[in-house]
């Protein structure tokens, strides 16, 4: 039996991990097409992205998102593009979470949705400054932005408020459904992703 | 079953270009607005953008996905119009709402700049294949497999799409209530997006065993099935967006 377990940063990826990407951003898709069609008041569009991290760690989370954005940006919407780095780090963020035991309840699987969504809303910040001088055309989040601005605050306060008052309730709410998904999926399914499953020898 | 892309069938200059040359068009574009970022300047080259969408015969398509930033866009000229920081000489007043010349003049820039990345966007997207963008990619020494992840979302995305058209007749069929109050759409999501999720990933098992039959982790080169097509001024066009480009920062240092 090898005892060296394999870490989560491992880059050899196995077929099966790379052909979840695709289903991964397939899922993103249709939890935000589900929730427009429920009017839901959030997105849910990263669904795919933290399940791909829960069952198959950072590195293919991260994949996911990045590619997840690029593809809406040249299929649909170019504007999504420049959030691939937002959603490469949530699917890094919750990765990592994941692996260290984070998701073990759902007390817990919580705080992974609140630190996922700060750390969204912290690399979108300079993001949304570069680009749209601090907004994200959100119209709860710019309605925010302008509240702290009429207070004077700083520009990219404000703007950090604008991203993190739409980012986190929804991330929260991704990790949570996420969460509940993966512990309802078969051990069958989910060993097939894991990068450091260790493979007993005869 | 409707397609994933946008990418709209004519026969235009601009369809024969080479798609890294396109995509180097969307990067330059960008990249200019921000070396010279001057609103008579964003200006120009949000007209070239235009007018090589006009040349693409895809002028018409690309409205609609203009029209998707116009929320954006509409959220800019208001916050910065009224609540620009810089504001001071006021420009003209609706009632109790006063714009200012320092906001507007800010959000003018802002939204050209928009305008120009959701255009050059359009120019890539309206006019190149997925998959002829794709395999000069990959000839260019991307990874294959990251090819075969972005062709296969393509694919799968349609099919997904029907897989939910099934799955909420079903659900609905059962019962399910999807109008109403907040609390019984919220508890609709998870009969919704359940099966779909155990669906998909067990297709991907199924998928990986097939990709791993065909040799997909088979070290050693890979060969493609189209053949190379030839684009006329390749190198000519790239090279002349670069130098632009480095007339643009020249110009800036400069100037």
């Amino acid at each position: 039996m090898s005892k060296n377990k394999r870490s989560m940063w491992s880059v050899k990826l196995s077929t099966a991990a790379i052909v979840l990407i695709p289903a991964a951003i397939g899922i993103n898709y249709l939890g935000k097409l589900f929730a427009s069609l429920l009017r839901l008041p959030l997105w849910l569009d990263s669904i795919g992205t933290v399940l791909a991290s829960m069952l198959a760690g950072p590195i293919i989370g991260a994949a996911s998102g990045i590619i997840n954005n690029i593809i809406f940006g040249i299929t649909a919407d170019p504007i999504s593009t420049v959030y691939a780095i937002t959603s490469g780090a949530i699917g890094l963020t919750v990765g990592i979470m994941a692996h260290k035991g984070w998701i073990s309840s759902i007390q817990k699987a919580v705080v992974v949705g609140l630190v996922t969504g700060v750390v969204a809303a912290i690399v979108s910040t300079p993001l949304n400054m570069i680009f749209w001088g601090g907004q994200t055309g959100n119209i709860w989040g710019d309605a925010f932005y302008t509240f702290l601005i009429s207070t004077n605050s700083p520009q990219w306060l404000a703007s950090f408020g604008d991203s993190i008052v739409v980012d986190v309730p929804d991330k929260v709410v991704t990790v949570l459904i996420s969460y509940f998904i993966f512990k309802g999926l078969p051990n069958s399914l989910t060993n097939i992703y894991r990068q450091d499953s260790e493979i007993e020898e005869i | 079953m409707g397609s994933m892309t946008l990418y709209v069938e004519k026969n235009s200059l601009i369809h024969h270009l080479d798609p890294l040359v396109k995509l180097l068009y969307v990067a330059a574009s960008i990249a200019l607005t921000y070396i010279l970022p001057e609103p008579l300047f964003i200006a120009g080259v949000l007209f070239i953008t235009f007018l090589l969408l006009v040349v693409g015969k895809v002028f018409r398509n690309s409205l609609p996905i203009v029209a998707l930033s116009m929320v954006l866009i509409f959220s800019l000229v208001i916050v910065q119009g009224f609540f620009h920081p810089d504001n001071a000489t006021e420009l003209f007043a609706i009632g109790p709402v006063v714009f200012y010349e320092e906001g507007l003049t800010v959000a003018l820039g802002l939204v050209l700049r928009v305008l120009v990345m959701v255009g050059a966007f359009s120019v890539l997207i309206l006019t190149t294949r997925p998959d002829e963008m794709v395999e000069r990619l990959i000839k260019k020494g991307m990874s294959p497999k990251i090819g075969h992840v972005i062709l296969s979302v393509l694919q799968l995305i349609p099919q997904m799409r029907a897989t939910m058209g099934k799955i909420t007749d079903a659900q609905r069929s059962r019962g399910m209530e999807t109008e109403g109050k907040l609390l019984v759409r919220i508890k609709a999501f998870f009969p919704l997006i359940g099966p779909v999720v155990l669906n998909s990933l067990n297709e991907t098992k199924e998928r990986s065993i097939a990709l791993e039959m065909r040799g997909f982790d088979a070290p050693g080169k890979k060969t493609f099935l189209n053949e190379e097509k030839i684009y006329p001024y390749n190198k000519q066009f790239a090279g002349m967006l670069v130098i632009i480009i480095l007339l643009a920062i020249v110009w800036r240092v400069i100037g």
